[in-house]
């Protein structure tokens, strides 16, 4: 999330770029589910077991508010998928967010980071926004020297940055946003039925409704796969051996309010980056992995079910009948072509609901490696990997 | 009746004929699978799923996600032959003025040039395949679909095949 603070996030990100040298060697070793490639690491922020453990530690700390009152798990809950279950987040001094929590399942594959902001592509980078950006306030960190003041009165700290940076001041910026970058990296959701079912050929990990749902989510008339495709279901991802990839961005016709822009500000999609009208209303089409439990849906959190985000594209575009937002999103002039409506009955309706259902990864919503709770990260569940 | 009412009676013509698909049970609807071959050919014809199985057999590998995945299936130039399409020796004057149209049970269509299908001519791997590593394809692409491993993009694997017909240009 966050992508209103592309240019917090820069600003901020100058006097703590990430230093570029050459990546250290590295054995770590990836827990990865059948069928996922390994995701592209930074050279200059190599992976290892003791970064992703200290990752985890910072990213459950409310010491990374101002305030003490949130982490950065607050708006990325693991039972829900890394989402806050939230129309929109909620900062840690109370200021709402313009949209939603995106999931941070299968984050380390991601072309785009954030709803619209296409500049935004380092974990390392999008890690600085929630911590000191103030439009809104997040974390609301004062500070990157502020914070590291704070993390430097924690002996654990001392110890731990030391573990994995060395002894020569080792609490930095730079080395929180690594080592929080690298336990995201493992947040890796792929163990789901679908999974089950798609690459350890077990049939009976999934309904026949749910397969019958599937040939309707890759079917033309619905063509739920060009944007949501791929092992993430998302939009483009990015990993070890395949040329860097263009993030995609969609305008779905969610809204058509009348005006110079059809969107409501401040989420005006990727136009609020480049202003240009074609980019109006576009947003990343985030992974439907675990999209069951993420509701509600769409980057403002504005359609509540999954049945209503079926109905909106069915309707090829939202129509909002009265109120500010009043519009028919079908006749959106920068809609998608890809979005141009189909008919469903109720009962295809309910196949595609139990084909994404089939999509929550029960192990990974509990998996302790990425909880708050004592387990080393190195200690995998045994139904993972 | 206004383009919009059109669109509106195709997407429901659509909407019908895949529900009526979705109704046939996986195994059912494999088993009873059929693959027309028709248009400018000699000898039209409706191949089963147990004729391609005893046609002469391809694998080719694709890269998806990253992993390599094996497709076994028939050439399409074979598939073509078989139904008396002009390959080979003749594949000049009018045979290379025409295409092939591949389309699925979803309304998707794909073309192909007779000729780059024809491996004589161009060497093609394009295949229809059965059978994704070592196993039935999943029910969302099969029971056969088009894998074109030369091609750099996905867009014409089309899935679910159901027809392919031959066109020549007019003259």
């Amino acid at each position: 999330m966050i992508p209103r603070l592309l240019a917090a996030g820069l600003v901020l990100s100058t006097p703590v770029a990430i230093a570029t040298r050459a990546a250290a060697p590295t054995d770590y070793v990836w827990h990865l589910p059948p069928g996922f490639p390994t995701p592209r690491v930074p050279a200059n922020n190599p992976m290892s077991d003791a970064k992703v453990a200290l990752g985890r530690r910072l990213f459950y700390d409310a010491r990374l508010s101002n305030n003490g009152r949130q982490s950065c798990a607050t708006c990325h809950s693991q039972v829900l998928a890394f989402t806050d279950g939230r129309a929109r987040a909620i900062g840690s001094t109370g200021e709402e967010h313009p949209r939603g929590s995106m999931s941070l399942a299968n984050v380390a594959y991601a072309a785009a980071l954030t709803w619209a902001n296409p500049s935004m592509a380092q974990l390392e980078d999008q890690a600085l926004v929630p911590m000191f950006g103030d439009h809104p306030v997040e974390l609301g960190l004062a500070s990157p020297a502020d914070l590291v003041a704070r993390l430097k009165t924690v002996a654990k700290y001392a110890e731990l940055f030391g573990a994995v940076y060395g002894p020569d001041d080792p609490i930095t910026i730079d080395n929180v946003t690594r080592a929080i970058a690298c336990f995201e990296r493992t947040i890796i959701s792929g163990r789901s039925p679908y999974d089950r079912y798609h690459f350890d050929r077990d049939d009976s990990a999934v309904s026949d409704a749910a397969r019958r749902g599937e040939k309707l989510f890759f079917s033309q008339p619905l063509s739920c796969f060009r944007c949501h495709g791929g092992f993430n279901f998302s939009g483009a991802v990015d990993f070890e051996g395949r040329a860097p990839q263009q993030a995609e961005f969609h305008n779905t016709g969610l809204y058509n309010i009348a005006g110079l822009l059809s969107y409501p500000a401040p989420n005006t999609g990727v136009y609020d980056v480049t202003k240009k009208p074609e980019d109006v209303g576009k947003f990343k089409a985030p992974t439907l992995r675990n999209i069951a439990v993420t509701a509600p849906y769409m980057h403002d959190g504005s359609l509540a079910t999954l049945d209503e985000v079926i109905e909106h594209y069915a309707a090829g575009g939202r129509t909002i009948a009265d109120g500010p937002y009043k519009g028919i999103g079908h006749d959106n002039p920068y809609k998608s072509p890809i979005v141009r409506g189909f008919t469903i009955s109720a009962e295809q309706k309910s196949d595609l609901i139990a084909f994404l259902n089939t999509l929550t990864d029960e192990a990974f919503l509990r998996d302790p490696a990425l909880s708050s709770g004592p387990t080393s990260p190195a200690a995998r569940s045994p139904d993972r990997n | 009746m206004s383009s919009s009412q059109k669109r509106g009676n195709v997407a429901s013509v659509a909407a019908r004929t895949l529900a009526c698909l979705m109704l046939l049970a996986p195994a059912v609807a494999a088993a009873q699978a059929t693959l027309q071959v028709t248009g400018s050919v000699s000898s039209p014809v409706l191949l089963t799923a147990a004729d391609l199985k005893a046609m002469p057999r391809t694998t080719v590998t694709l890269k998806q996600d990253g992993r390599d995945v094996k497709y076994e299936g028939v050439l399409v130039g074979a598939v073509l032959a078989r139904a008396g399409a002009t390959l080979g020796r003749d594949m000049t004057g009018a045979a290379v003025a025409s295409y092939v149209v591949a389309s699925a049970s979803d309304g998707y269509r794909a073309v192909f040039s007779l000729a780059e299908l024809d491996p004589e001519f161009t060497g093609s791997e394009i295949i229809v395949a059965d059978t994704v590593d070592g196993k039935p394809l999943f029910d969302y692409q099969g029971p056969f679909r088009i894998v074109a491993p030369r091609d750099t993009r996905g867009a014409r694997g089309v899935r679910m095949l159901q027809k392919l017909e031959v066109v020549r240009l007019p003259k």
